[in-house]
């Protein structure tokens, strides 16, 4: 058996009869109580978060994954199609797992499955990826109220907040971790 | 630190200077005390231990008849998450600096008071430049509590207090019908977590309150959270209307833990019952067992009613300045001395 000293981000766990996946932890000891584990777990099923707090040291059934390379083909209305460049297999991906990262999803993006009993349970994407911009709207001249960001739209229909310079037509760098504009690029 | 100073000069407060290094120090059961070894000329040698508080020297010397006395210095704190691994936030190092400041003949609400108005009265003092040394989006949002801090030092806003039993009471729960062990863990059972046969009172306790509470409090202001389950304040006084709950205080802002303060116990034979039942617990959790301090116990004797509080000064210049890690307030922090990066 393992403990709370495993968890780590993205380590999946059986937990009241389900899986789930490590989104955020943080250790905390409050004020001279005993050392805790505060946690944000992701159920792997139905993408729902809940919180919740371990004691250190406690007991966790932490189970291995399997992690595939997997590339990002298509989605329907309620899954996401991956393929495995090697075999041609292909993996249909319940969209619940994906939640508010679908916006994430571009053709071709290789991204790691995490496989569990033969089912994806989680989806790992890449810690930073480069979109092209498809529509941003111009700055305002002579807008004085220190707006330095602007909403524009990626090619996934993504929108996201930045820098007011970032022109149609751009690659900029969007951090999957935080979920915001990371740098303009010319790859 | 120079505010701090400045702060309890001008309320007529004495600073006193007191040990690192004791041979019998705290006796918090889930603390863990740097040991070393202490050798005369001879060779002969003892345990001497690094101090976690300054608190028994303090309370020394409030039996000895100071009544306003504050100590700033380093304390050692083993065995706590001092690096960052996987983009967790560090909130401890395993040396800091801590301000405690006591005063005779008064209770925990006076030290309410005190604590609003030194960190106010800091908040102000420094340029504002400083406050939120990083200034891109995202660091702003993050110190959207920060923001309000310093917005209510100017403002002179009070900070909110609320009780433990309110704060259950929020959640749903009546701290009342819930302060044994057993019904504790029924509660916390009930609401999901995993609890197990050996969880203490404590344990359970925390699990609710670090998952649905303390997450809650000081986003908007500090807060103040006060009156504590007595069995969770080994030196404070019970309440003398409630005797269930012990007049003990924590300061909340920014999902951090700032300050911790009691209505100090002074029943002597009380305190030596707790210090040996703590120092019993330390042995089933397996932690070392030191002495007990006799002098520290005669002294709680001999001290007139008085209430003390230990703040995070590091923590403290967290808040103000803005920094998410307390490796950003630390010029030389063990993450990097001890190089785990």
């Amino acid at each position: 058996m393992r403990t709370t000293a495993d968890i780590a981000k993205d380590v999946v766990m059986r937990w009241k009869n389900d899986l789930y996946a490590i989104v955020d932890f943080q250790h905390v000891n409050p004020g001279k109580g005993s050392a805790f584990v505060r946690t944000r777990l992701k159920n792997v099923r139905s993408g729902k978060v809940i919180e919740n707090t371990f004691k250190s040291g406690e007991e966790l059934d932490i189970v291995d994954v399997e992690k595939k390379k997997m590339q990002y083909l298509f989605s329907d209305a309620t899954t996401a199609t991956f393929m495995d460049r090697n075999t041609y297999d292909q993996v249909a991906v319940p969209l619940e797992l994906i939640g508010d990262r679908k916006g994430y999803l571009k053709e071709g993006l290789e991204c790691n499955l995490v496989i569990f009993d033969g089912n994806p349970v989680n989806i790992e994407f890449p810690k930073k990826i480069a979109y092209v911009v498809s529509y941003a709207p111009d700055a305002v001249r002579g807008d004085t109220s220190n707006k330095v960001t602007k909403e524009i739209e990626l090619e996934t229909g993504m929108k996201i907040n930045v820098p007011i310079f970032i022109k149609t037509g751009e690659k900029i760098v969007i951090s999957t971790e935080t979920g915001e504009y990371v740098e303009r690029t010319t790859e | 630190m120079e505010r701090i100073r400045d702060f309890f000069a001008l309320e007529g407060f004495v600073e006193i200077e007191t040990p690192i290094m004791v041979a019998a120090p705290g006796m918090e059961p889930n603390l863990a005390q740097f040991k070393t070894e202490l050798a005369d000329e001879r060779g002969r040698k003892k345990t001497a231990y690094l101090i976690t508080s300054p608190e028994y020297s303090c309370k020394k010397m409030l039996a000895a008849g100071m009544d306003k006395i504050f100590s700033l210095g380093k304390v050692f704190r083993n065995e706590e998450p001092y690096s960052s691994s996987a983009g967790e936030l560090v909130t401890h190092n395993p040396e800091f600096t801590m301000i405690e400041w006591y005063r005779a003949g008064e209770d925990y609400r006076k030290l309410m008071d005190d604590t609003e108005r030194l960190v106010k009265y800091c908040a102000e003092k420094i340029p504002s430049s400083f406050r939120g040394a990083e200034s891109d989006e995202k660091s702003q949002r993050q110190n959207n509590a920060l923001g309000s801090l310093t917005t209510f030092g100017m403002t002179g806003e009070p900070w909110l207090r609320i009780s433990v039993k309110e704060a259950f009471a929020k959640i749903g729960l009546n701290l009342d019908q819930i302060l044994t062990r057993d019904t504790m863990a029924k509660a916390a059972t009930e609401r999901g977590y995993a609890v197990s046969s050996n969880d203490s009172f404590d344990d359970c306790f925390f699990k609710i309150f670090l998952t649905e509470i303390e997450p809650k409090l000081g986003v908007e202001r500090p807060t103040i959270l006060y009156d504590y389950p007595i069995q969770m304040a080994a030196l404070s006084r019970a309440k003398p209307e409630d005797p269930r709950y012990a007049e003990r205080f924590e300061v909340y802002a920014n999902g951090l833990e700032l300050a911790n303060a009691f209505s100090e116990l002074i029943d002597p034979a009380e305190q030596r019952r707790r210090l040996l039942e703590e120092r019993e617990l330390r042995g089933s959790l397996g932690k070392d067992q030191p002495p007990l301090d006799e002098d520290f116990i005669s002294a709680v004797g001999d001290m007139k009613p008085s209430a003390g509080i230990a703040l995070g000064v590091d923590r403290l210049v967290m808040l103000i300045t803005g920094a998410r890690s307390i490796e950003d307030v630390i010029l030389f922090p063990a993450s990097e001395l001890f190089n785990n990066k």
